[in-house]
């Protein structure tokens, strides 16, 4: 089984993460989840989601996993009946306190042990597989060596995470938000104050902690090899453009290594499309050694927010495509449009409509809808962006 | 020589001297970092170097499977003045379980067991739990109520907040060609200043002044206060064991046990 699990941070998201590709998504719902600052799924919502995942035949995942206080118990114990009353996949939780209640209760939920238990050796894998827990979510400081090891010694599924912001600290292991802030990052208050700069013993260069992101495309043949089950993308907080993109270029590149078609070229590209979209420069961490300063960001670091993300494509009528506006284009501008069951492809503004199909010039306010003329396979949802990478460059 | 108080202290040391001003006292248990098991310690023990009686190790690295291996192998061969141990990772509980032993087994799962049935559930397989210091003072008297077991209270010294596997203090080093040392000090844009210590299995960051729960010494249900010698000079620690006040005009930090944290930003806007 390889499964590419994406974030959803509320339900449009999580429709974008399916239709681009993902098997499965994990969400958070008001409560017990560290997204808490995300908008997350009301009750009803997961209900919707999960319907709307099992109908495409694939899997919804609940986060039941911040570090629980006396108080947060209160009403656990029926947010975990309600949550298997509506048939969830898995909840994904960290604290023994979640694991402990659903067992005693019999709730039919499948554990996940979450990343933020950091779970790094086969023994500790081996306590939480006689708790009850199907999946391990590794801890992201696993090496290739620590993954091979747990699998074989444990032959639980494991989920490692292959794209996204990575925690300085162990997960679960920081509160310095707690005592800089009084936010609680294990209740999903985290303020990232790993990711601050600070003066080092009076020295003239400021310390930075802060990691680069992770990617992990070079790797994700590697991981298949090791018995890797599920590939997790971070980014709960992220845009329907971001999980698209990431998603798209992640599920082509499974497809690829399914059909032992993948090319260096295919991954120096999407990694280009997946930086360029994240605003962050995104590498492999811990998988294959020990992260250095090459693997962090100190002062010199940009990040400069792109426009690239142009439309989205509601309908496609015989040619004739609606696109919801969401940055600034005009009439000559090259562009690219991706999506799903379809390829990519290059295409440059000659007319844009305005809703009465008056010819316009630009494409100026967010939400506007246009009209343009296109006579390729182009699905509904699929996205069209600025193009910045040629793939032809690459070969 | 200490006056004899009735509390029974944990107490975690780095220094060699206040060992042995420390060993003799009835009411205190010693506990020592174990070298190679260990982050955040300016000095850590050898197993073999630990000669005192009724001594307790410390194992806070977050384990990789080499690492289990070692320990596996350490635990076997474990010499009988030792006595307990007090843990980080969940897979030194698993092997603990596994391996035929009569250690009091102590769960310090940092910035975990933040509730009452968290701790029950894992005192099903250990003796006691090191409840967090993440919690308000109210939250601990009521686990400490409903705890089966007496448990282990965070009650003095540096509380370490934030435990990385990267190298940061080399990493910074190697990056800006400098030379400072494995133990520096930092300071924030608020004037917030922290303490970093790495070692080859990590680094380790800690707030720069101790937390002080000495208060905590009359509650009941407790096995053990935790004193954390970390930083602290030998005099320094010798007044906080033998004080019977509770020293807040000189450690006024008592970090979150005053106030609850928040979870949500517009919790703060309330």
């Amino acid at each position: 089984m390889i499964e590419l699990l994406a974030p959803a941070g509320n339900l449009e998201r999580l429709k974008f993460a399916f239709i681009y590709g993902a098997d499965a998504v994990y969400i958070g719902g008001y409560e017990y989840s560290l997204r808490a600052n995300a908008i997350n799924f009301s009750k009803d919502e997961l209900k919707e989601a999960v319907n709307f995942a099992h109908n495409l035949d694939k899997k919804v995942y609940v986060t039941v996993n911040i570090v629980f206080h006396n108080n947060d118990l209160t009403n656990l114990k029926q947010y975990l009946e309600e949550l298997a009353s509506i048939h969830v996949d898995a909840v994904i939780v960290s604290d023994i306190a979640v694991i402990e209640i659903v067992k005693e209760n019999n709730i039919p939920l499948e554990i996940h042990i979450s990343t933020q238990a950091s779970t790094l050796n086969y023994q500790a894998a081996l306590f939480y597989k006689n708790l009850g827990a199907k999946r391990i979510v590794l801890a992201r400081e696993a090496s290739k060596e620590d993954i091979k090891i747990i699998k074989e010694k444990t032959n639980l599924d494991l989920e490692c995470f292959i794209q996204g912001a990575m925690c300085t600290s162990f997960s679960g292991k920081c509160v310095l938000s707690n005592v800089v802030t009084n936010r609680d990052s294990n209740r999903g208050g985290c303020a990232q104050i790993c990711r601050w700069v600070f003066n080092i013993n009076n020295e003239d260069k400021v310390f930075s902690m802060t990691p680069k992101d992770l990617n992990m495309a070079i790797y994700l043949k590697d991981m298949i090899d090791i018995g890797v089950n599920s590939f997790k993308v971070e980014g709960r907080m992220r845009s329907i453009y971001y999980i698209a993109t990431v998603i798209h270029e992640y599920h082509s590149l499974f497809s690829k290594i399914k059909s032992n078609t993948l090319k260096e070229s295919d991954i120096l590209y999407s990694n280009d499309i997946i930086n360029r979209c994240a605003n962050r420069e995104s590498i492999p961490q811990f998988f294959a050694k020990l992260p250095t300063d090459k693997e962090q960001y100190y002062l010199g670091r940009e990040e400069i927010s792109n426009q690239d993300f142009l439309g989205l494509v509601l309908e496609n009528k015989d040619g004739l495509l609606l696109i919801e506006q969401r940055n600034y284009f005009k009439k000559g501008d090259i562009v690219e449009f991706f999506g799903p069951n379809m390829e990519t492809f290059e295409y440059k503004i000659e007319e844009i409509y305005d809703e009465f199909m008056q010819i316009i010039e630009v494409a100026r306010h967010p939400q506007m809808r246009v009209y343009l003329k296109c006579n390729q396979a182009i699905t509904k949802n699929a996205i069209m962006r600025l193009k910045v990478f040629d793939k032809r460059n690459y070969l | 020589m200490l006056k004899k108080m009735k509390n029974n202290y944990l107490v975690l040391v780095t220094n060699k001297t206040i060992i042995k001003k420390l060993s003799k006292e009835k009411n205190i248990t010693l506990l020592f970092p174990v070298a190679d098991f260990t982050v955040g310690f300016d000095n850590s023990f050898f197993i073999n170097e630990i000669k005192e009686e009724n001594a307790y190790i410390y194992v806070n690295r977050l384990l990789d499977n080499h690492g289990i291996e070692k320990f596996i192998e350490m635990i076997k061969l474990l010499p009988p003045n030792i006595k307990g141990i007090v843990f980080d990772d969940i897979g030194v509980l698993q092997t603990l379980k596994e391996i035929p032993n009569n250690l009091t087994k102590i769960l310090y799962l940092s910035h975990f067991n933040c509730n009452y049935l968290s701790i029950n559930t894992y005192l099903d397989y250990i003796d006691s739990v090191v409840i967090s210091t993440d919690i308000t003072d109210d939250e601990l008297k009521t686990i400490l109520k409903k705890a089966n077991k007496p448990l282990v209270v965070y009650t003095f010294g540096y509380i370490p907040i934030m435990y990385s596997r990267r190298q940061l203090l080399t990493n910074y080093n190697n990056h800006f060609k400098k030379e400072v040392p494995l133990i520096s000090n930092l300071v924030n844009d608020l004037k917030q200043e922290f303490k970093i210590v790495e070692n080859p299995y990590g680094t380790v960051i800690y707030p720069a002044k101790p937390f002080n729960g000495l208060k905590y010494r009359n509650y009941e249900n407790v096995l053990y206060y935790l004193i954390n010698t970390l930083f602290l000079s030998d005099d320094e620690i010798i007044k906080i064991i033998n004080s019977k006040s509770n020293l807040l005009d000189e450690y006024p930090y008592e970090y979150l046990s005053l106030k609850e944290s928040i979870i949500r930003i517009k919790e703060r806007e309330k």
